[in-house]
């Protein structure tokens, strides 16, 4: 029920459009309070430039709200993205905002607050938020993007929060905020850590096949270039030697197959740790150039090799619960 | 926000910006005020050029320099001023002030506050002069003051000083016609709301209500509008432009005075036989005293004004005037003036006792030759214009009896010397005569036909009582100098004295000068007239002409409330507008990237085109063609003079390219 309601609401708020939000700031009241003072002391002596003086000002706060609005109010929050780091780094996410307008933006304040329960209190609603980094210059039909760290803590899911960006651009006098629900995520890894070795020398995996296969980590001669190559393989520096398109080929070690068992680590007092184990496991099997999978209780992946396999197992072992 | 200091450069345009505010207010505070403000903002200066300490924890004999330079400035205050209170103490010590708050602004919210202060400097300025040089410093005040809240909000490496400057000028821009929306329409209250301090109206130039020899000649000097008249009709020539002010009766040999208030309202004048009648209306400048300057007798009393005649003659407001107003009178040159009788003929006949004997015996001889008062008065005519008496701006210093040295040694005067001297031979001659001070003569300036009546125009005049005639007017000047009379001050007033020195040897230069001079005080005049009188009377009559019929406050808030949302719009539509004028190129463009954005692959603000594309076909090597062949689009379109891609083709390859992360 309050899942279809909510579902309504954001198609309602996504045809409307962002909202922004904009109050005066305490130096917009004191400044209020001065306007005041100007004018009854233009009243009081009757001084016709006392109040031309109180009126520009006024006129001078309100045009101030509309550039304060202007400056905010074209920003979009293309996305955000984070490397996976192992659990007690930091997650750096990369936000990307970008200006689509022929203004230049200043001064943009960019703030997030984790995902808490949602309370019914407006003003809890609003606070909490932690401030990442002013953004001093969003230039005009450009992309900027900022680097949000979080403290990775705990392995699994760590979502990116809500993301509140606010600018009291030009004056000082208001400040105009908008908030950017999101459901960006970072993996965060186990920890690496065990005392106990690989087991190479196990049932599962002991032969040691030694030949070349196409691979990506060391340089062993050129090819043709054949369409569908990827281009940063092309070799620049001899296609302006001899202006003929070649490719260059790299070999990686294949070391044996290993398949990493929840058995093997099942010695251990808690599943954290054998996580962790299963995780250092994983790095010390790709970095060895083995082919390995992994199997865990509700889950086992195929042999492989390569980042994105091992991507594949240590997010595996991140989501393990 | 974050909290720290403002920068160097913020800083810097605040001390440019609060020194030009407080620069006009150096001319008329002591000298100590401009002193202490001026070493306050050199040393926060030296700070910031030089690296000088400020008091701070660090540099405690630098907090003790300045409390004890705070505690000298307020003994000064109170030495110079007695108290806080009034205008000339809250101004020295509001710049004061500010001067020691300079060299602490250390967080956000000093600087806010000094700038507001600084905006509040302003409106000081504001109660001393509004004149158009005053107001447009001030705007140049205002500009630098935002650009200082400008500088406060945006870091120097993303917006420089002129960028900074250039924002403050569009924002004051756009809001100027807010201004004149809220100028016309904000509902005026009469001033004042509560007590004005003392001093609230500086002593003024002008006709005072009392004179001692010396007094007139000095105001020649200045050149400061007095009143302006405008004329429905015709002009009277200037022998008859008569302004009448304070009419002096009493003397102790030294100086002259007014009769006390009750004299003065115990009877109403007596005016008959009135001929050239003239229609104008008046625009007084402020001189903080009660009377209103006439051409020779009124006949009917202004209505906007609250005002009576004395029994002298003398047009009186009920309160002081202390600010611009503006009267319609009709006058009459030619009248007689209590013709039966006067109840304080006595008064125009006393002469203290001991003073003046020579020119006692003078007037006695004639008085034993004739007892005619025509035959006295032509008597003491032809003493002036025949015994070698000079008319000059300048005269001597006179030591002693005055009317006697006067008289009898140096025969050099001004206006106020003849009319003394001559209403003393009368009187002593039991002829009843009175001064009667004021301005004769006025210039029309031919760019808008506005009469100037300046300071320099002041005079003093003498009337005798003449049974049968009543009050005649004698101008003992005219027996000296006829040229005073009939064509005004100006012409025996030498160029040198009417111009600056440099122009005063080229008539040439100095008809150039005239000709601005006259457009300039046009200018002024407008601006009095319709920016600096505008109060709650002008604003109703103004909004009447408009087409309100009944102006109240309830229709001018609604009036006001509409237009300004109006106003608001069309600023924010212009704001906005800018949006959409980009190229389509550039906006289809960062479609692309943004396409890419969304795997990851952003733009880096420097990065070219091309080095991006080869990039992101790194990242991407699955949309290597499209990437390429998109950037290669952009580039011809955007830079090449015969693009040979059209931008159909780019829009429809921008919108086709779908990447998915592999």
């Amino acid at each position: 029920m309050t899942r279809a309601l909510s579902r309504i609401y954001q198609k309602f708020t996504h045809v409307r459009g962002r909202r922004l939000f904009i109050i005066p700031t305490r130096f917009g009241f004191v400044y209020a309070g001065f306007l005041i003072l100007i004018l009854l002391g233009a009243i009081n002596y009757s001084n016709s430039m006392g109040h031309v003086l109180s009126f520009l000002l006024g006129s001078l706060g309100l045009v101030a709200m509309l550039h304060t609005y202007r400056n905010l109010a074209k920003i979009e929050f293309i996305q955000a993205y984070a490397d996976p780091v192992f659990c007690g780094q930091s997650v750096n996410f990369n936000l990307v905002f970008a200006n689509s307008v022929s203004q230049h933006c200043y001064q943009i304040e960019v703030a997030s607050k984790q995902n808490k329960s949602p309370s019914w209190n407006p003003f809890k609603r609003i606070s909490g938020y932690k401030v990442h980094q002013v953004i001093p210059k969003l230039n005009s039909e450009q992309n900027t993007h900022i680097i949000v760290a979080l403290a990775g803590k705990q392995r699994g899911k760590q979502p990116l929060g809500h993301i509140r960006i606010a600018s009291q651009f030009p004056l000082g006098l208001y400040n105009v905020w908008s908030y950017f629900n999101n459901d960006y995520t970072a993996i965060i890894y186990p920890k690496p850590s065990g005392q106990l070795t690989l087991p190479v020398s196990s049932e599962h995996g002991q032969k040691f096949h030694h030949h070349q296969q196409k691979g990506l980590d060391d340089f062993s001669g050129f090819n043709n270039y054949r369409t569908g190559d990827p281009i940063h393989t092309i070799a620049w520096k001899a296609v302006a030697r001899d202006k003929v398109l070649r490719t260059k080929q790299f070999t990686s070690l294949q070391g044996g197959q290993l398949m990493l068992l929840w058995q093997d680590v099942a010695q251990l007092k808690d599943t954290e740790a054998r996580l962790s184990q299963l995780c250092l496991w994983v790095i010390q099997a790709e970095s060895a150039g083995m082919s390995y999978g992994l199997t865990l209780p509700n889950s086992t992946i195929n042999y492989g090799h390569g980042e994105q396999h091992r991507h594949r197992c240590l997010t595996a072992l991140a989501l393990y619960d | 926000m974050i909290n720290k200091s403002p920068s160097t450069n913020a800083l810097l345009w605040l001390m440019l910006g609060l020194s030009l505010g407080a620069s006009p207010h150096f001319s008329y505070q002591p000298l100590w005020v401009m002193l202490i403000f001026m070493t306050m903002i050199g040393w926060r200066c030296m700070n910031l050029w030089r690296n000088w300490p400020l008091p701070s924890k660090q540099h405690r004999s630098l907090t003790w320099l300045q409390l004890g330079i705070a505690a000298i400035a307020t003994l000064l205050l109170v030495r110079s001023y007695g108290n806080f209170i009034g205008r000339d103490a809250g101004v020295a010590l509001l710049t004061v002030m500010l001067g020691l708050k300079v060299i602490e602004i250390r967080s956000h919210r000093d600087y806010y506050l000094s700038c507001f202060l600084g905006y509040f400097l302003v409106v000081t300025n504001f109660f001393y002069s509004q004149t158009i040089p005053t107001a447009s410093l001030m705007f140049v005040v205002v500009i630098i003051m935002t650009t200082c809240l400008i500088s406060l909000n945006s870091p120097i490496q993303s917006l420089d000083s002129r960028s900074r400057l250039k924002l403050a000028n569009q924002m004051l821009l756009q809001a100027i016609p807010l201004m004149l929306v809220l100028f016309v329409f904000f509902p005026r209250i009469e001033g004042p709301l509560w007590g004005l301090p003392q001093d609230a109206y500086g002593a003024k130039t002008g006709i005072d209500d009392s004179m001692t020899l010396g007094n007139i000649s000095q105001l020649i000097l200045s050149d400061e509008i007095a009143f302006r008249v405008k004329f429905d009709g015709d002009i009277p020539n200037q022998s008859v432009l008569y302004w009448r002010g304070p009419v002096l009766w009493e003397t102790d040999g030294t100086t002259w005075t007014e009769l006390t208030r009750k004299k003065q309202n115990s009877a109403t004048p007596n005016i008959s036989n009135t001929h050239s009648s003239y229609q104008y209306s008046t625009m007084l400048e402020p001189h903080n005293n009660h009377w209103l300057f006439a051409l020779d007798f009124p006949t009917t009393l202004p209505i906007t004004l609250k005002t009576h005649l004395t029994q002298d003659g003398q047009l009186r407001a009920d309160a002081p005037v202390r600010q611009r107003v503006q009267y319609q009178l009709n006058s009459h040159t030619q009248f007689q003036f209590n013709v039966g009788s006067d109840v304080h003929l006595a008064d125009a006949l006393q002469l203290p006792a001991d003073k003046h004997q020579r020119t006692k015996q003078l007037a006695q001889q004639w008085r034993n030759h004739t007892q005619q008062p025509s035959e006295l008065v032509q008597l003491a005519l032809d003493h002036f214009s025949q015994q070698n008496f000079f008319y000059t701006l300048s005269p001597p210093q006179l030591a002693g009896d005055s009317i006697d040295g006067f008289l009898f040694e140096s025969r050099r005067g001004f206006c106020e010397h003849y009319a003394a001297s001559f209403t003393v031979l009368m009187r002593a001659a039991g002829v009843p005569a009175r001064i009667v001070t004021g301005y004769l003569g006025g210039e029309i300036n031919p760019v808008d036909g506005v009469m100037l009546i300046r300071q320099r125009d002041a005079h003093a005049w003498t009337e005798i009582w003449i049974e049968g005639d009543g009050w005649l007017r004698v101008d003992p000047t005219a027996a000296v100098s006829k040229e005073r009379i009939e064509h005004g001050i100006n012409t025996i007033m030498p160029f040198s004295m009417r111009s600056p020195m440099f122009i005063s040897h080229s008539r040439q230069l100095f008809d150039i000068w005239q000709q601005l001079s006259n457009n300039w005080d046009a200018l002024n005049t407008g601006w009095d007239q319709w920016i600096l009188a505008y109060g709650p009377k002008l604003q109703k009559e103004f909004l009447s002409k408009l087409g309100m019929p009944a102006p109240n406050w309830q229709s001018m808030v609604i009036l006001l409330t509409l237009s300004i949302t109006t106003l608001l719009l069309i600023i924010s539509l212009f704001l906005f507008y800018q949006y959409k004028r980009h190229d389509p190129i550039v906006q289809l463009y960062q479609r692309f990237c943004n396409k890419l954005a969304r795997l990851g692959i952003v733009r880096e603000p420097s990065e070219g085109p091309l080095d991006f594309a080869i990039r992101a076909c790194k990242q991407l090597p699955t949309y290597q063609h499209q990437i390429m062949l998109i950037s290669h689009q952009y580039t011809q379109l955007r830079y090449s003079l015969e693009p040979s891609v059209s931008l159909v083709e780019y829009r429809r390859e921008i919108r086709q390219f779908n990447p998915k992360q592999e």
